[in-house]
């Protein structure tokens, strides 16, 4: 089956533009850099195209290099000494249509501030639906390293919602 | 704490791309593409890194049995050198001996011809 897979780039990047724009803007909180990162990570994809086995191995690529794409280039914002999160809340803004409910958009900021390896736990589990064995493998990381950060960043995200967000808590 | 995850999971689905960024990214491709030259074109062709390392083997193959043959022609014209030198010298010697022998005739006879005239 795997044989007959014949790699279309056209279509991939039809199909996987949303999920690798909204893992590089959900890592780092800018849109200008999460759409640079998407096309850097396409054109990488692009190169390697040839050594691409099937659609799950095209997905797990994207989802890896764009997760590491994005985490390089918050170091290298971090060495700059920016503050990627003030760019998030202002362009991304708490206020836009793209939202589910206030409550969402809320939890999506909030989990900006949650520390890195947190972060990227969180996203790939509740935004791609990966489970922790997936995500381990993917992140070359022991499978409990893992666990613990999901449960630490989901602890973290609660604590902070629950004091920060009372208001919708409350109305929930 | 599954009423959080289910708010946290709604709160994370994929947002979609921002118009035109498949567009931009074609064009850029384009652009490396056209950029890249005969490179991207061997690429495409699927004459890729393999083909171009054996190019590189082959063609520094070449220069290397290239060298080598220069090598031996020019122990081969060294050669030939030396013996041309060989030749000329013994030549030289031959004709050096000659000359001696005609010279000791000569003043073999003008000596017989000082004797006769006394």
């Amino acid at each position: 089956m795997a044989q007959d897979w014949q790699p279309d780039f056209e279509r991939l990047v039809d199909e996987h533009q949303a999920m690798v724009y909204s893992l590089a803007l959900r890592m780092t909180g800018d849109r200008g850099l999460a759409e640079e990162i998407a096309q850097d990570t396409f054109l990488e994809f692009d190169k390697h195209l040839r050594t691409i086995k099937g659609e799950d191995h095209a997905r797990w690529w994207l989802r890896r290099v764009a997760m590491s794409r994005a985490t390089d280039a918050l170091r290298r914002r971090r060495v700059r000494g920016m503050d990627l999160w003030v760019a998030l809340n202002e362009q991304d803004g708490v206020t836009g249509e793209e939202k589910s409910s206030p409550l969402g958009a809320r939890l999506e900021y909030l989990l900006t501030t949650l520390p890195e390896a947190q972060r990227a736990a969180l996203i790939l589990r509740y935004q791609e639906d990966m489970m922790p064995e997936e995500i381990a493998a993917m992140q070359d990381a022991p499978v409990a390293t893992v666990k613990s950060n999901l449960q630490r960043g989901l602890k973290l995200l609660r604590a902070k919602a629950t004091s920060q967000l009372k208001e919708f808590i409350r109305g929930a | 704490m599954e009423e959080f995850e289910r708010e946290l999971r709604q709160a994370l689905e994929r947002r979609p791309a921002p118009p035109g960024l498949k567009r931009r990214l074609m064009a850029q491709r384009d652009a490396n593409v056209a950029r890249g030259g005969w490179r991207a074109w061997l690429g495409k062709a699927g004459y890729g890194r393999g083909w171009a390392t054996a190019t590189a083997a082959l063609l520094l193959l070449a220069m290397a049995g290239g060298g080598v043959r220069w090598e031996l022609d020019r122990r081969q014209e060294e050669r030939n050198g030396e013996a041309a030198r060989e030749q000329v010298l013994t030549a030289l010697r031959i004709t050096g001996h000659a000359l001696n022998q005609v010279q000791t005739r000569l003043a073999e006879h003008d000596r017989q011809a000082r004797e006769g005239e006394r």
